[in-house]
């Protein structure tokens, strides 16, 4: 999966989480605190996210991004390191 | 003198009328709407006894259409419960104005425990072996008090607010205490909420299977089924209402003075009381005790009492102990309905509900009819017929009973 693919999963469930963004586009250079996210917001959308994902990890290792891409950089490296380990 | 404690907005939703008009338009009219029950996690799952006994019946809220200017990320995760929260309260504050009032001087308090177990189990259910996905939010949202922040947000209420439990007789419970808060100085203005009981299939199995919820006899006829003080009961019959009531301080004597805002009702006096008691059986006691401290607070006699909206579910022995209750408090002379014979029974909400239902009635000077009380308990009581009819009430009295020994009744006189 491509990087690209897991913003669109973040957008897709913050556009879930946030009815008022609308139509508004969303990419990697969003911050989801600066869309309007409060801090159960963004838990919410991270579970989401890793849910869709099928990736159980503890949400505390997903503080550090400050950045749709950063955080879906963070979640493909995770996705990869399971992965490796399962091949 | 303490203040008096007065009712000035009134908000309602039920399964026979959303918004107070429609629900006292089809209280007059003798309208149910009982059926099978059809909400997801009302039925119990396939291959679980399901074809040992009929589906559960009961009355359920066809659409709750929310007002617009709903904050839209709130009601993402607001349970059933919630919403209806939402809907009555934005009636009772429209109506009595509360923009006008400082938020610091309003609170709240919603009678209610336990009242999202559906949701809470359909949750659980579609995360079915996968628990560490269950949303963050959930930690918050599984508290009845989350109904009490979702509406302390939408309404920006800055007074205090919280829930209290009282089985069925919360809502009144929760009543009198609003009573309590503004005659204490507490808050200006309390309003006091009945929630929605949100049952799932466990609660739904549990009440029947203890012999408290019907219907075995009139699975087939559920239009029949729910039939207080009438020979033919077999137990209640649940319907989802939610009930909210504006109670404002005025002090003793005093107008009630706010531009467009008409009071119902003044609140005399109020009494609840348990019978040290966890059980689910009533006590004549308890009852004759509530009603007793209840007049005497108000400072009525009983033959002052023109009408009574009696607890009245269709329970077996509860309508029974309740008449006998009503006749020991010499109350055989007032007109009496039944509430629930048409709404079906609100749990929390019920005691809210049928508030509403009495102040409505007071103000119309019309009383609804009962339903399905074709064969009374007793005779020589004074039950409204098969058709609404005029009545002047001047004082009333609700009465609600709870499992656990709740006994509550509160006394009103029309404004």
């Amino acid at each position: 999966m491509e990087t690209q693919a897991i913003v669109d999963i973040i957008a897709g469930h913050a556009r879930e989480v946030l009815p008022d963004l609308g139509t508004r586009s969303l990419g990697s250079a969003d911050s989801l605190r600066e869309l309007g996210a409060n801090s159960i917001d963004r838990a919410e959308i991270l579970m989401l996210t890793t849910a869709t994902l099928g990736l159980r990890i503890p949400l505390i290792e997903l503080a550090q991004p400050r950045n749709v891409g950063e955080l879906a950089e963070l979640l493909w490296e995770r996705l990869a390191e399971r992965g490796a380990r399962v091949a | 003198m303490s203040p008096d404690a007065v009712v000035t907005g009134l908000g309602v939703v039920s399964a026979v009328g959303k918004g107070k008009q429609a629900f006292f338009d089809a209280l007059l009219d003798g309208r149910q709407a009982f059926g099978v029950l059809r909400r997801p996690g009302r039925q119990l799952p396939a291959g679980d006894g399901e074809t040992v006994a009929p589906p559960f019946i009961g009355a359920e809220i066809a659409d709750l259409h929310l007002c617009a200017t709903m904050p839209r990320k709130g009601l993402r995760t607001a349970s059933l419960a919630g919403r209806a929260a939402l809907a009555a309260l934005h009636e009772a504050w429209h109506e009595a104005r509360l923009d006008q009032v400082r938020p610091e001087r309003i609170g709240l308090i919603i009678g209610g425990s336990n009242v999202q177990q559906r949701e809470l189990v359909l949750a659980q259910a579609a995360l079915a072996g996968e628990p560490w996905f269950i949303a963050p939010a959930y930690g918050h949202t599984f508290l009845d008090s989350d109904v009490c922040g979702l509406c302390t947000e939408a309404f920006n209420i800055r007074g205090f607010a919280y829930t209290l439990g009282a089985a069925s007789a919360s809502g009144q419970v929760a009543v009198l205490q609003a009573v309590e808060a503004v005659r204490a100085g507490q808050a200006d203005v309390c309003i006091a909420l009945g929630a929605l009981t949100d049952l799932s299939y466990w609660e739904l199995q549990a009440l029947s299977s203890m012999g408290a919820m019907g219907s075995a006899r009139f699975a087939g006829e559920p239009a029949m089924a729910c039939r207080p003080f009438d020979r033919d009961r077999d137990g209640f019959i649940f319907g989802e209402a939610c009930g909210a009531v504006v109670v404002e301080r005025v002090e003793r004597g005093a107008a009630f003075e706010r531009a467009g805002v008409q009071p119902y009702a003044r609140c005399l006096g109020g009494a609840v009381n348990v019978d040290g008691n966890r059980h689910p059986n009533p006590s004549l006691a308890g009852e004759c005790l509530a009603i007793r401290r209840a007049l005497r607070r108000a400072a009525l006699t009983a033959a002052q009492i023109d009408y009574v909206n009696p607890h009245a579910s269709g329970s077996r022995i509860g309508d029974e102990t309740e008449l006998l209750a009503l006749r020991e408090s010499g109350l055989a002379h007032a007109w009496l309905n039944t509430t629930k014979s048409l709404t079906g029974h609100g749990l929390a909400a019920a005691g809210a509900v049928e508030v509403v239902a009495t102040l409505l009635q007071m103000r119309s000077g019309r009383l609804h009819p009962c339903r399905n009380l074709d064969r009374p308990l007793e005779a020589g009581w004074n039950f409204v017929g098969t058709a609404a009819q005029a009545c002047d009430v001047e004082h009333a009295l609700t009465v609600s009973i709870g499992f656990g020994g709740v006994n509550s009744a509160l006394c009103w006189q029309r404004l």
